[in-house]
C-alpha cells in the first residue's frame, strides 16, 4: 500500500512515515476495498457473477485504483455478453497500471481479432433492437431478434433473460424456464431469473420443468448448515460426497462436486454418439453415391467396350466376308489351274500334242504312237478353240497323219465289226472318222454298226449325214433305204 | 405475479463500441479514498492556517 499523498510504501503506523499525513482512514477505506474484492473473487469462483458483479463495483467505489478487482469486473461483463462494459473496465485499469496488468492482454487479444469485436458488437446492437421491439409492443420481433442475438452469443445474460420475460408474456411457461435456467448456467444466482423461474413455478404449480428440481436445489432443506454458512458470506463447505454448498445472503447454493466429470462423460457419449452418425451418414448417404458413381462410370466402361466390339465383330463379319470370296475365287483359279496343269488339262494336252509332233518328226512312219499321242488330247480342249496355235498345229499333224490314221482306225473297226464285237467297231469307227470325215465307208459301217446293236436313233443320225454330205451316192441311196427301214419299224 | 411493463423497465440498452469512448469519458471514478484524502487534507490545511 503506497501513501496517497506523496506515493512512498505505508508501514504499520497510522501515518506516512515519509510525509507525515495521517493515513488511519485511507488505510480503512482500502482495507474495505479488499475483503469486498476477495468476496467477489469467491462469488466467480461459483459463478454467482451478479454477486461477483456487486461486490467488485462496492470495492471500486471504495478504490477505484484496485487493478484486480477493476480486470475481473471486465471478465464477468465479458462473460455475461456486457462486452462495451468489459473493454471500459479492462482501458482504465490499463491506465491505472501500464505493465504487467492481464487487462492489456485481454485488450490485445480483442484487437487482434476485430472479426470478434465486431461480431460482439453486431449482437449489442441486435440486443437494443429487440429491447425496441419491446417497447413499441412488437413483441414477436423482439422474439425472433432475440434469438439471433443467443445464436451469436450463448452467453448473453441479458438476452436470455429478456426472451425469458418474453416468453413469460406469451405464456410459454417451458421456454421462460428453459431461459431462466440457461442463465442461471452462466450467472447461478442471478436473481431476476430466479425470479422468473419461481413465476413459473407458481402458475404451472411446478408441473413438468426442470426448475422445479432447480428451484428445490435453491431453496429446500440444508435449514441447518444455513447456520454455519451465515457465518461468512463467502464461506463454503463441502455437504456431501455428491455436493458442494454456498450461501449466498439468504440463499443457500448447492452444486454437484462431480459436475465437470458427468461433463466430461456426456462429451465423450457425444463424441461416440456423433462418430457413429458420421458412419451411419457415410454408410448410407455417401457409400451408395459412390457406388452410383461407380457403376455408372463401369457401365460407361462397359458400353464403349460394347461399341468397339460392334465395330470389331462389322470388321470381322466384313473380313469373313472377303475371305469367302477370296476362297470362292482361290477355288476357281485353283479349278482353272486344275484343268490348265492337272490330268486332262491344257498343259497335258499340250504336252501330248508336242510329243505327237516329235514324233511325227522323228520318225513319221510310227502312226501307233502318233495316234496314241493324238488321242490322249481332250476333245474339249481342241473343241474350246482357245488356243489358236494349239489348234493350228493339231489340225495341220492331223492332216499329215490324218489319212493314215483314219485306216487304221477303219481297219480296227471292221475286224471288229466281222467278228460281231459291234461295241468296239463302233468306237474305232468313230475315230477313223473323226481323223477323216471324208471316210464315206467309215460312215456307213458305223451306222450299221449302230443299227445291229439296235440303236437306230444313232444309226438314223449317221445314216442322213451321209445323205446330206454325199447325195446320189450309192451309199446314200442304202442309208436311204435303211433309214425307210427303220422310220417303218 | 410479474409486471411484464414493470419488469422491463429494468432492460437497458447495451453499451455498443461506438459508445464505449464517451462511456468512459462520464464514468465517475471517484472513490471513497478520493473524499478521505480530501477531507484529510482539508483537515490538514484548516490546522496549517
Amino acid at each position: 500500500m503506497r501513501c496517497f499523498n506523496c506515493g512512498c510504501n505505508l508501514t504499520e503506523h497510522d501515518f506516512c512515515t515519509n510525509c507525515g499525513i495521517d493515513v488511519n482512514n485511507y488505510k480503512l477505506v482500502v482495507s474495505a476495498s479488499n475483503i469486498y474484492y476477495n468476496d467477489g473473487l469467491e462469488r466467480a469462483r461459483v459463478r454467482d457473477l451478479t454477486g461477483a458483479v456487486i461486490s467488485l463495483r462496492q470495492c471500486l467505489k471504495l478504490n477505484k485504483n484496485h487493478v484486480d478487482a477493476r480486470n475481473l469486473l471486465g471478465l464477468i461483463y465479458f462473460e455475461m455478453g456486457e462486452a462495451v462494459q468489459a473493454l471500459n473496465e479492462w482501458v482504465i485499469s490499463k491506465n491505472l497500471k501500464m505493465k504487467k496488468n492481464v487487462a492489456d492482454d485481454y485488450l490485445n487479444l480483442l484487437q487482434s481479432n476485430p472479426g470478434k469485436l465486431d461480431a460482439l458488437n453486431a449482437t449489442v446492437k441486435k440486443y437494443n433492437q429487440a429491447l425496441t421491439y419491446c417497447y413499441q409492443g412488437s413483441l414477436d420481433l423482439a422474439v425472433i431478434q432475440l434469438k439471433k442475438v443467443l445464436s451469436m452469443n450463448s452467453k448473453y445474460v441479458q438476452a436470455h433473460l429478456l426472451l425469458s420475460l418474453l416468453y413469460l408474456k406469451g405464456e410459454e411457461w417451458a421456454k421462460a424456464a428453459k431461459e431462466a435456467e440457461r442463465v442461471l448456467k452462466i450467472d447461478g444466482n442471478n436473481l431476476q431469473a430466479l425470479r422468473y423461474l419461481r413465476e413459473v413455478e407458481r402458475i404451472t404449480g411446478g408441473s413438468d420443468f426442470s426448475s422445479r428440481d432447480y428451484l428445490k436445489n435453491k431453496f429446500s432443506e440444508n435449514k441447518g448448515q444455513n447456520k454455519a454458512a451465515n457465518k461468512s458470506q463467502s464461506k463454503s463447505t463441502i455437504i456431501s460426497e455428491e455436493s458442494y454448498q454456498y450461501q449466498s445472503g439468504n440463499e443457500t447454493i448447492i452444486q454437484p462436486l462431480n459436475y465437470s466429470d458427468k461433463k466430461k462423460v456426456h462429451s465423450i457419449w457425444n463424441i461416440l454418439l456423433g462418430i457413429t452418425l458420421g458412419i451411419l451418414v457415410a454408410w448410407f448417404l455417401i457409400l451408395p453415391a459412390k457406388i452410383q458413381n461407380e457403376q455408372l462410370s463401369v457401365n460407361d466402361e462397359l458400353r464403349k467396350v460394347g461399341e468397339q466390339l460392334d465395330v470389331k465383330s462389322a470388321t470381322i463379319n466384313e473380313l469373313e466376308s472377303k475371305l469367302k470370296t477370296l476362297e470362292k475365287e482361290a477355288a476357281n483359279l485353283h479349278g482353272q489351274l486344275e484343268n490348265f496343269i492337272g490330268s486332262g488339262g491344257m498343259m497335258e494336252d499340250i504336252e501330248y500334242l508336242l510329243k505327237a509332233v516329235k514324233q511325227f518328226m522323228e520318225a513319221p512312219d510310227s502312226i501307233e504312237e502318233i495316234t496314241s499321242s493324238l488321242e490322249k488330247i481332250n476333245p474339249a480342249t481342241i473343241e474350246s478353240q482357245s488356243l489358236e496355235a494349239f489348234n493350228q498345229v493339231y489340225y495341220l499333224l492331223l492332216g499329215e497323219v490324218g489319212s493314215e490314221m483314219t485306216v487304221t482306225f477303219y481297219n480296227e473297226g471292221m475286224k471288229a465289226y466281222q467278228n460281231g464285237d459291234f461295241e468296239t467297231a463302233i468306237e474305232e469307227l468313230k475315230k477313223a472318222v473323226a481323223y477323216d470325215p471324208t471316210n464315206q465307208d467309215a460312215y456307213f459301217n458305223l451306222g450299221n454298226a449302230y443299227r445291229k446293236m439296235g440303236r437306230n436313233e444313232e444309226a438314223l443320225e449317221v445314216y442322213e449325214k451321209i445323205i446330206e454330205l454325199y447325195p446320189g451316192t450309192d451309199l446314200a441311196n442304202r442309208s436311204q433305204s435303211y433309214v425307210n427301214e427303220l422310220a417303218a419299224e | 405475479m410479474i409486471n411484464f411493463e414493470e419488469e422491463l423497465k429494468k432492460f437497458h440498452p447495451s453499451l455498443e463500441v461506438e459508445e464505449a469512448e464517451d462511456a468512459l469519458y462520464r464514468k465517475n471514478l471517484t472513490d471513497i479514498a478520493d473524499l478521505v484524502v480530501e477531507l484529510v487534507k482539508e483537515v490538514k490545511d484548516e490546522h496549517e492556517s
